[in-house]
């Protein structure tokens, strides 16, 4: 019975705000002469925090047309920004900026909304060692990480050294598909002395920190660090989690002028890795029984700083110059 | 507010605790069996590193399910989570035959390892979706369970993908979690 009245009196209050919302809307657009969605671009600057303001304003909308405007294809973007300008009755002569700023709102959500559909797509596609491709990708990854050491043969014990489970990694994949190997690959060719260091780190973290004979009397020898290759595909998990949940918006609205590509995505998970070696080195676990809660902790840390609307989680690799005019 | 006073009711009378062990090689299939008995989303698994642990409640009981993973770096932990096991489950990937030698190596390992001594074990032939996989006799036959005379066994037949066998297995378990003689 107490469940089912505050149910209720949740109920009534959401419509109440939504009333309350939509009147003080109205107030709001007779005052300043403005609509919603122009007083969001003059008083908010480009970013996440305009962009998920607009996207808000947007779905909320009681207009078909606003509200899926957030799913049209991208050709079809400057067609609908005119459409909308008819609609609320601004002139774009007189306002030229206007036009652009949402533009390049509805082309990060737009782009967003695709990114998810890409990112799934190659996560749903299995490993395959009969694709020629899918090999031959796998056996880049090892050359861009030991670029020293050749590999002896397809299936090897010697894939334990980069971090996979057995001789043949094909079925370390599993739920992130070619994504985990995308992913790898990508940190591997384009951030190598990184990635290598990382991976270095991984097979012995503590090691720099212990005498050698207080290492051995440690017997310390074994599995303190971490699966370089497993630990990839565990964190390519978390950025994809990330990414689906909408965290992310944040991060992409901030650092992608326009819509969000792959590479933008490749570029987080790479950022991840590096934070998430650095965490891992922090909170120095006794042993890789903590991967879990070290990984939770961290995960829940990322959240927290993507709540900040100002956060880009890698800001070397802003590129928002071109939006700063806008 | 006749609801509320069954609830509470039924939150008084608490479930016998059941600490189950799911071990196994890598990619046997652990980690899927243990979201399928959660009933969560298994489109998502990734190797595990360390381990999982997952409460679920079934006929009476509730199973705090531990799943450790089954690299071969990591099986010496193995034993850190030995102490006070009442059912012992062990996964097999009934389709990767090359490795049937190296899993009955370790599962015979476990067998003699004292803190698990008397320990039920259900060994889950895993995998049977796949048109390659071995059937649970021929697996039973090569792992020479009918040697097991220590303890009570069971050898299922079950897939983690599809849920078949997996209710059959946990069934059992609930039959024999006291089964362990001391």
């Amino acid at each position: 019975m107490k469940h089912f009245l505050r149910m209720l009196i949740q109920v009534c209050l959401y419509f109440y705000c939504k009333f309350l919302w939509r009147c003080l809307k109205f107030v709001m657009r007779k005052l300043t002469g403005r609509c919603e969605l122009q007083r969001i671009c003059y008083n908010t600057k480009p970013g996440a925090s305009r962009t998920m303001k607009i996207e808000t304003s947007l779905r909320a909308s009681k207009s078909k047309l606003l509200q899926t405007s957030v799913s049209v294809h991208p050709d079809a973007i400057e067609k609908t920004i005119e459409d909308i300008m008819e609609l609320k009755n601004i002139n774009p002569d007189i306002n030229p900026q206007l036009g652009i700023s949402l533009q390049a709102c509805l082309l990060q959500i737009v782009g967003y909304r695709n990114l998810i559909a890409d990112v799934e797509k190659l996560r749903r596609e299995p490993y395959d060692s009969e694709n020629p491709q899918h090999e031959e990708m796998l056996l880049k990854l090892w050359t861009f990480l030991k670029p020293n050491t050749p590999l002896e043969s397809r299936i090897s014990k010697q894939w334990c050294e980069i971090g996979f489970q057995g001789d043949d990694p094909k079925t370390d994949f599993r739920g992130m598909g070619l994504l985990g190997l995308y992913n790898l690959q990508y940190f591997a060719e384009r951030d190598a002395t990184a990635a290598q260091q990382v991976l270095s780190d991984s097979l012995h973290p503590k090691c720099s920190k212990f005498s050698k004979t207080e290492w051995e009397k440690k017997r310390m020898d074994k599995a303190i660090g971490y699966s370089f290759a497993i630990v990839g595909i565990n964190i390519t998990d978390l950025a994809y989690n990330l990414l689906v949940s909408g965290a992310l918006k944040t991060h992409f609205y901030n650092i992608a002028p326009e819509a969000p590509t792959l590479c933008h995505f490749q570029q987080t998970f790479c950022y991840l890795m590096h934070e998430f070696h650095k965490f891992w080195i922090e909170e120095d676990p006794m042993d890789i029984m903590e991967f879990n809660r070290v990984r939770e902790k961290f995960r829940k840390r990322i959240i927290k700083q993507l709540q900040n609307p100002d956060m880009a989680l890698c800001p070397h690799f802003a590129a928002s110059e071109g939006l700063i005019n806008m | 507010m006749g609801l509320l006073s069954i609830l509470r009711k039924l939150k008084s009378a608490p479930d016998q605790e059941v600490r189950i062990l799911l071990l196994g090689l890598d990619n046997a299939g652990k980690t899927t069996l243990l979201k399928q008995l959660a009933s969560e989303d298994i489109s998502h698994i990734t190797p595990t590193q360390g381990f999982n642990i997952k409460s679920v409640q079934s006929q009476g009981f509730k199973l705090n399910v531990w799943d450790i993973g089954g690299q071969r770096k990591i099986r010496p932990y193995w034993r850190n989570y030995f102490e006070n096991t009442d059912v012992l489950i062990y996964v097999i990937d009934s389709a990767d035959r090359k490795r049937f030698e190296e899993t009955g190596q370790e599962l015979a390992e476990l067998l003699e390892e004292e803190k698990l001594s008397c320990v039920p074990v259900l060994i889950f032939a895993n995998k049977q979706d796949l048109l390659t996989a071995a059937p649970a006799s021929e697996i039973a036959e090569g792992l020479n369970l009918h040697t097991i005379r220590d303890r009570v066994w069971q050898i299922q037949s079950c897939s983690a993908l599809t849920g078949e066998g997996i209710q059959d297995g946990m069934n059992w378990v609930c039959k024999n979690v006291n089964a362990k003689k001391k």
